[in-house]
């Protein structure tokens, strides 16, 4: 008997069929992955079932019998813990209070807090979840908080666990222990539902693979049976082309030239010392690092959000050092930035408005301070043909749109305004297969025009497959250069955690370093 | 001239006029907690006030008059939860409707009932002090024990209550499960409404009890201290208990202490007006202290202040 089982069903939101007739189920001990593409309705059925969405249809069982999930508390009492993708912790309260939260250990509605916490370390020695259970919550790295929320779920006596997005914000390194955690849960005898979108986890870790495309249930397989490139079929619908081709780079004269430039971060701490590096025509230069090693505040600089303290920035020989934003887009700088939703677009404004950001005052789209609506219009739906944008209308709010059609929204208003210089930044974060492949083949072809492209990702096999010179950052510093041949995970991974820098010498040369490296 | 300016009085004034401040303010903080801004504290403790006399000089009983100060607080608030919570209002415009509405209702049914505007008949008891120890004599005892009199023993019942919320407020708000789920409302709703708390509800119960508190205060106004209602009669009071708050940062306790100072300003705002003819400054600025006092603790000295996460948002679900 299944332990959790879903039959027919059905979502319906305003104008989408989120779900359509979904049927899942669950063994006891099990790890189904829920496979498919942001948008297919994956986190909406999870929903239903936690509680938080009332179904248009269908029927739950649990331990084979029908259940009627009104709220999320009659999930929990059913014995179903979620662990969202944006967390649902409060940051203000310690571990054990989020932990305990909703079902406090109390004596005449006083908290039992010895007991609590020791309830709590209990459980996190169990299950080797290791966190501090008095430390406040907004302390604590991502990572952690996601132990604190599995932890929550099982303090509440979960029995099926359903992981939604697990991944998504974690270091690769955290990746690994949660699957370990997870499998450790499962021979204590839960079940898991994992949604993900990424086919290395499902591959990995799942028993059992569901697929979801478009509100429906496309498939399912088992890891044995498949491969990634036909679990990305599955869910995507068609062919994908997992790995990038590119020709060869023919760079050409020096476009974005950076010296010796010397930025401070929000908290007015040394973020760049010194970092020089040129972006030459027709090349990709991608930046390797961890985050938080500068790489932001060195796109901030560049694109003339943030006040260098020393040092210049150049653009095909003219002096952008201390431009302001609209000064660097006339020169020619475009920016992809890392979050789409805060600084790429205005959530409310319609496609054809975001489209002209940065160009609304300037002709062909204004004169004299008006609008020039009818142009604007005709190069908005020029723009989202030419690039691709799912939208029935250019009236739509950028907010309505999926977060792949987006970002492609932003790159076509970055590279519509033909640029010598794209900065991107981030620009596949949390994008699903079809539209990474979409960034990236868009990328190359930007590239292969003779655009300049400086490409910040944390992902590894992104800068790898993009670039054409990689840059490794430090502590603010360049701390390797490597041409794409000797470009390897292991070696760039020893770079990124400051590997040739033991001995506290600055890096000066990177060729000297890049021999250490590879001899160690 | 000082030692008949710092007399035990002055710092018993303070704590009197803290009193109604500190309980707007306790409410202030509760309804914050949960998410809901009230910034209607101000007519609720005008509603509050003005139902105290009235339903005093109806019944002759003051202890009815403080049962409806409370629960004209309650049904204001009430106004308030339901346009906030239910109907998602915005809060703000919510809560400048209500001030509004507190005090066209009062001075319009001051007219009705009474007859003539400005004030209303006088109640003709207000409510004593709890303790009525003998004092005099001359010495050094005498005078400590005239100190110790003044500022320990001499309020009225409202006054230790008030000391009394804060304390228990303040514990309960970091050790109970009420106080647990409150924080959580304010702070981050769909995270409580996860695991199965009901958010609706807990900010219900939170603008109710600042109601409740706030048409305290209001009683504590009319019935302990004046002993009549007169048109807009809190003149602010509400804003500054908001203000005290803040300046509390969010807690009960701190809300009380944050009261004393500016309870304090205006004890020495009064006590100011009567060396007016030593001091040589006109009124006004006396009048103007504890406003200015506000205005300085709250830019000057305060540093950032960070509220509740999800103060002001209204919850929706789906």
């Amino acid at each position: 008997m299944p332990i959790l089982e879903l039959r027919d069903i059905t979502k319906i939101f305003p104008g989408v069929r989120a779900n359509d007739g979904v049927s899942l189920r669950l063994e006891r001990g099990e790890i189904v992955a829920l496979l498919g593409e942001n948008g297919a309705g994956k986190s909406t059925l999870m929903n239903v079932v936690y509680g938080l969405m009332a179904p248009d249809g269908g029927e739950v069982f649990v331990d084979g019998a029908q259940v009627h999930i009104k709220t999320p508390r009659d999930a929990i009492a059913l014995g179903i813990g979620m662990v969202h993708q944006h967390f649902m912790l409060v940051q203000t309260l310690t571990v054990t209070e989020n932990i305990i939260l909703g079902h406090e250990p109390s004596r005449f509605g006083v908290i039992d807090l010895v007991s609590a916490r020791s309830k709590v370390s209990d459980l996190s020695t169990r299950y080797g979840l290791k966190v501090d259970p008095d430390e406040r919550v907004a302390d604590l790295s991502v990572g952690m908080q996601q132990r604190v929320e599995i932890l929550k779920a099982l303090f509440q006596g979960a029995r099926i666990l359903i992981l939604d997005e697990p991944t998504a914000v974690l270091t690769p390194q955290e990746v690994r222990e949660l699957f370990g955690v997870v499998r450790s849960l499962v021979a204590e005898g839960l079940s898991v539902v994992l949604i993900t979108h990424k086919l290395d986890e499902v591959m990995g870790v799942a028993d059992r693979v569901v697929v979801m495309r478009d509100g429906r249930v496309v498939g399912e397989t088992t890891p044995a049976e498949t491969d990634q490139v036909g679990l990305a079929r599955m869910m995507v619908g068609r062919d994908v082309v997992l790995s990038v081709d590119k020709a060869p780079s023919k760079p050409g004269e020096t476009v974005l030239e950076v010296r010796d430039l010397a930025v401070l971060d929000d908290r007015r701490l040394e973020a760049l010392r010194c970092i020089s590096l040129v972006v030459r025509a027709g090349e990709v230069v991608g930046i390797a690092g961890v985050d938080g090693n500068g790489q932001r505040e060195l796109v901030e600089a560049i694109v003339g959000l943030r006040k260098p303290t020393s040092g210049s920035i150049s653009l095909r020989g003219k002096d952008i050092t201390h431009a302001a934003p609209h000064a660097t887009i006339h020169a020619g700088v475009s920016h992809v930035p890392e979050d789409r939703q805060r600084r790429g677009l205005v959530l409310e404004f319609d496609l054809a408005e975001n489209l002209v950001l940065g160009d609304q005052s300037d002709a062909p789209y204004a004169s004299a301070g008006i609008m020039h609506g009818r142009v604007i219009d005709e190069t908005a739906r020029e723009r989202i043909a030419d690039y691709d944008v799912r939208t029935p209308s250019i009236r739509v709010l950028a907010g309505n749109l999926s977060g792949g059609n987006q970002q492609k929204l932003v790159l076509a208003r970055e590279m519509g305004r033909d640029p010598d210089l794209l900065v991107a930044a981030q620009p596949t974060r949390g994008l699903d297969v079809g539209a990474i492949e979409f960034v990236h083949r868009r990328i190359l072809a930007e590239r292969d025009s003779g655009k300049a492209i400086l490409l910040v990702s944390m992902e590894l096999d992104e800068i790898m497959s993009l670039s054409d010179r990689i840059l490794v950052m430090y502590e603010g510093r360049v701390a390797a250069e490597l041409s794409s041949e000797e470009a390897d995970a292991e070696r760039i991974g020893y770079f990124m955690t400051g590997g040739s820098n033991k001995d506290g010498a600055p890096l000066q040369k990177p060729a000297t370093t890049v021999a250490e490296g590879g001899a160690s | 001239m000082w030692l008949s300016f710092f007399t035990p009085d002055l710092f018993a004034s303070a704590i009197r006029m803290a009193t109604p401040l500190a309980l707007a303010a306790i409410g202030g903080t509760i309804c914050e907690r949960s998410g809901v801004v009230n910034i209607a504290l101000e007519g609720m403790m005008l509603v509050g006030a003005f139902f105290g006399v009235v339903v005093t000089l109806a019944t002759n009983n003051v202890l009815l008059g403080v049962g409806a100060a409370i629960v004209a607080g309650v049904l204001l608030s009430a106004i308030h939860a339901f346009a906030s919570v239910t109907l998602r209002m915005d809060q703000v415009v919510s809560g400048t409707a209500l001030n509004i509405l507190a005090l066209g209702l009062t001075g319009f049914l001051m007219e009705v009932i009474y007859g003539h505007p400005g004030a209303t008949n006088g109640i003709q008891h207000i409510i004593g002090p709890v303790f009525n120890f003998p004092t005099g004599g001359t010495g050094v005892l005498a005078t400590i024990w005239t100190w110790i009199d003044q500022i320990v023993f001499s309020y009225t019942p409202i006054v230790y209550l008030a000391i009394i919320i804060a304390i228990v407020a303040q514990w309960a708000m970091f050790h109970t499960r009420w106080g647990l789920r409150l924080r959580a409302l304010g702070e981050h709703p769909r995270a409580a409404d996860t695991v199965g708390i009901r958010v609706q509800a807990g900010r219900y119960s939170a603008v109710l009890i600042s109601g409740a508190l706030a048409g305290l205060a209001g009683a504590n106004l009319t019935l302990e201290q004046v002993g009549v209602y007169s048109d807009n009669m809190t003149s602010g009071r509400g804003f500054i208990a908001l203000a005290a708050n803040i300046f509390g940062r969010w807690t009960p306790a701190g809300s009380y202490l944050a009261s004393l100072l500016f309870g304090f300003a205006e004890a020495l705002e009064i006590r100011m007006q009567s060396f007016q003819s030593v001091i040589h400054v006109p009124v006004q600025f006396f009048l103007a202290l504890p406003y200015v006092l506000v205005v300085i603790v709250l830019a000057g000295f305060m540093g950032r202040a960070v509220g509740p996460a999800a103060v002001g948002k209204p919850y929706e679900k789906e």
